[in-house]
C-alpha cells in the first residue's frame, strides 16, 4: 500500500519548493512577531483606523491585546494562509495530475505497483510537506516569540492556533489532491485545483470588509478556521475545525477511490 | 497457451475514434505484430493491456489474469515501452533507471549494465536535454532490464537510428529463442517483418485482418517507378503483362504483387535509365486486406 523509493523520490523533489516557502515563512513571521510592542501596536492599530477595510481583507484587525492575539490577527490573516496554501496547490498538482499529464505516470504504473499504493505514497508525499510547514512554522514562531519576548506567549494557545491552520492547509491539499484525481485533464485538473481555493480567499477578503459583505462569510470555507474565536476557546470555532479535517479524510478517501477505478489515457 | 488474450474490446470515443470489438490472442513464445497507420487504435489497445484503461465491453488478460483488475500481478513480469517516452525530466537516465529498478524491487542490476553496453547508452545526462533517440534507448533499458516474461512495445523502434534499430532487432530475436512473448506495435510493415511471426492489421479501430508474415509477404503488393529512355520505349512497356498505375512521358509507374522476377525480365528488354520504389502506406501494401477504399 506504500511504495517507500516513490515517497523518497518525491520528497527529494519538493526540497526546493520548501525551502522557498520556509524562507519566506522564517524573514515575515521573526518580522511581525518582533514588530510586537506597545508602541508598535498603536503603528499598526492607526493604519487599521485610517484603512479600515483594506487591513480587514487581509485578515488585520486593531486591538489585539496579548502576543498570541496579536499573531492571531496579523500573521493568520493573510501569510500563513496563503504560503502553505500555494504549496498544497502546487504539490497537490504535481503528485497525480501533472503526472498523468506529462505521461510519467506511465513509469509508475507499468511496475508491479498498485494503483492504489502509488495513489497512496503519493498523497503522503503532500500531506508530509504540509505537515512540515505546519511544524516548522509552529517551532519558528516558538523560538521567535520566546526570544523576543519571554514569558508573554501562551504556548497553549498558539499550538491551538496552529493544529487548525493545520485542519484548514490539509482541507485545502485535498481539494487540490480530489481535483488533481478527478479530471482527465491537467488543465481542469489545475484550474479546480487552484481556482476553488483562490477564488474561496477572495471571497474571504471581501467578506472581512465587512458591511453589506458580511454575508459572503458563510459561502467561503475559510470562515472555519477563525484565529480570532479559535484563542478565545470558541466552540464553535473549535467544531470548524475539525469539520475542515473531517472533510479534508473524506476527499482524500474519495480522491484514492476515484483515481483507483480511473481511466487513464497515457 | 495464449498468453495475451483480447476478446471483443471495444471503446468507442466518438467520430469513429476508438477500438471495436477487437480480438486476438498472443501464443507463449511468439512475437507478434500490431500493424496499423496512425490512429488506427494501436495505441489504444495497448493502455488497455496495460491496465491504463479499463475495458467497456470485452476483455483484455494477460497469463489468465484481467489487465485492470490485476494489473500489479500482470506488471511483474511485463516489459512495456510506451509509444512516447515520457520519463520524469528533472532525472538524470542513471538515476531514472536506478530509481526504476529499485521502484520494482529489482536487486540484480546485471541485465540493466548488459542492456545499457548493447545500445551504447551514455545515461549520465538530464533526460530532457536527452534526444528522441536517447530517450528511447532509456525506455528499451527500463522496459527489459528486469527480464520480463512478455513484452509490450509500441513502435519501440521509433527515433533510433538504422545501427540501433538492427540492435533492436537482435534483441527481439534473443528474447524470441528465450520463449517470451512480444507484441510489438508498428505502422510499418518492414519493422514487422524481419521479427514477428505473425501480424493484425489494425485500421479504423478494427482488426482488418491476422496473418502469419510469409502469408502477408506474399500478399505484399510492391510498387516501382520506371524512367525509360525514350517515350517509346515506355509506350512499348506498357503492352507488357503488368498493371501500370501511371504513365507520363517516358515515365511508368507499375504494381507487382509475387512475380518481381518476370518484372524484372520484362524491363531488360527495353532501354532503363531509373528504376525506384516510392514509400507506399499501409493501405497501399495490403489493398487486398483493406480493400478498395483508401480511406486513411
Amino acid at each position: 500500500m506504500f511504495n517507500l523509493t516513490l515517497y523518497k523520490k518525491e520528497l527529494k523533489g519538493l526540497v526546493k519548493t520548501l525551502v522557498i516557502i520556509g524562507a519566506v515563512l522564517t524573514l515575515y513571521v521573526s518580522v511581525i512577531i518582533t514588530m510586537y510592542d506597545p508602541e508598535a501596536m498603536a503603528l499598526l492599530d492607526g493604519y487599521v483606523e485610517m484603512l479600515p477595510e483594506l487591513m480587514a481583507a487581509v485578515g488585520m484587525s486593531a486591538g489585539a491585546t496579548s502576543l498570541v492575539g496579536f499573531m492571531a490577527s496579523y500573521l493568520y490573516g493573510f501569510l500563513l494562509l496563503i504560503m502553505p496554501m500555494v504549496f498544497a496547490v502546487l504539490c497537490g498538482n504535481k503528485v497525480i495530475a501533472k503526472y498523468v499529464d506529462k505521461g510519467s505516470m506511465v513509469c509508475l504504473l507499468a511496475a508491479p505497483v498498485k494503483r492504489r499504493a502509488v495513489a497512496v505514497t503519493q498523497l503522503a508525499v503532500l500531506l508530509s510537506g504540509i505537515v512540515m510547514i505546519a511544524v516548522y512554522t509552529t517551532v519558528l514562531e516558538l523560538a521567535v516569540a520566546i526570544g523576543s519576548f519571554p514569558g508573554e506567549l501562551e504556548v497553549g494557545k498558539l499550538l491551538l492556533l496552529n493544529l487548525g491552520l493545520l485542519c484548514l492547509q490539509l482541507f485545502i491539499g485535498a481539494l487540490c489532491f480530489f481535483a488533481s484525481c478527478l479530471f482527465a485533464d491537467g488543465k481542469y485538473a489545475f484550474g479546480a485545483g487552484a481556482g476553488v481555493p483562490a477564488l474561496m480567499f477572495i471571497l474571504r477578503m471581501l467578506a472581512n470588509t465587512g458591511g453589506k459583505a458580511e454575508w459572503i462569510r458563510y459561502v467561503t470555507f475559510f470562515s472555519l478556521f477563525n484565529p480570532g474565536k479559535l484563542i478565545a476557546g470558541s466552540g464553535f470555532a473549535i467544531a470548524g475545525i475539525f469539520i475542515l479535517l473531517a472533510a479534508a479524510i473524506g476527499l482524500f478517501v474519495g480522491a484514492i477511490a476515484v483515481f483507483n477505478k480511473k481511466d487513464l489515457n497515457i | 497457451m495464449s498468453v495475451i488474450e483480447i476478446s471483443g474490446l471495444t471503446r468507442d470515443y466518438g467520430n469513429g475514434k476508438g477500438v471495436f470489438d477487437v480480438s486476438f490472442a498472443v501464443e507463449q513464445g511468439e512475437v507478434f505484430g500490431f500493424l496499423g497507420p496512425n490512429g488506427a487504435g494501436k495505441t489504444t489497445t495497448i493502455r488497455h493491456l496495460m491496465g491504463f484503461l479499463q475495458p467497456k465491453t470485452g476483455s483484455c488478460k494477460i497469463g489468465g489474469r484481467d489487465c485492470f483488475k490485476a494489473a500489479d500481478k500482470v506488471q511483474a513480469s511485463l516489459g512495456y515501452i510506451p509509444g512516447e517516452i515520457a520519463i520524469f525530466d528533472d532525472m538524470t537516465g542513471t538515476e531514472y533507471l536506478s530509481f526504476a529498478a529499485k521502484y520494482r524491487g529489482l536487486k540484480d542490476g546485471a541485465r540493466k549494465k548488459e542492456l545499457i553496453e548493447r545500445f551504447e547508452l551514455d545515461p549520465r545526462g538530464k533526460l530532457k536535454k536527452m534526444s528522441k533517440g536517447m530517450k528511447q534507448k532509456v525506455g528499451i533499458v527500463a522496459a527489459f532490464m528486469h527480464d520480463p516474461e512478455v513484452l509490450i512495445l509500441d513502435e519501440p523502434t521509433s527515433g533510433l537510428d538504422p545501427l540501433m534499430q538492427n540492435r533492436f532487432i537482435e534483441l527481439i530475436d534473443g528474447e524470441r529463442s528465450r520463449g517470451k512473448t512480444v507484441l510489438m506495435s508498428s505502422h510499418m510493415f518492414e519493422e514487422v517483418e524481419r521479427t514477428c511471426h505473425r501480424v493484425g492489421i489494425i485500421r479504423n479501430g478494427r482488426l482488418a485482418a491476422i496473418d502469419s508474415v510469409s502469408a502477408l509477404k506474399a500478399a505484399q503488393l510492391k510498387k516501382y517507378a520506371v524512367t525509360f529512355e525514350s517515350e517509346t520505349a515506355a509506350a512499348a512497356f506498357l503492352k507488357e503483362p503488368f498493371s501500370c498505375v501511371g504513365y507520363a512521358g517516358n515515365a511508368v509507374t507499375a504494381t507487382v504483387q509475387n512475380d518481381i522476377t518476370a518484372f524484372i525480365a520484362a524491363l531488360n528488354k527495353y532501354p532503363v535509365v531509373n528504376l525506384s520504389a516510392p514509400a507506399l502506406s499501409l493501405e497501399e501494401i495490403f489493398m487486398k486486406y483493406y480493400g478498395g477504399n483508401g480511406n486513411v
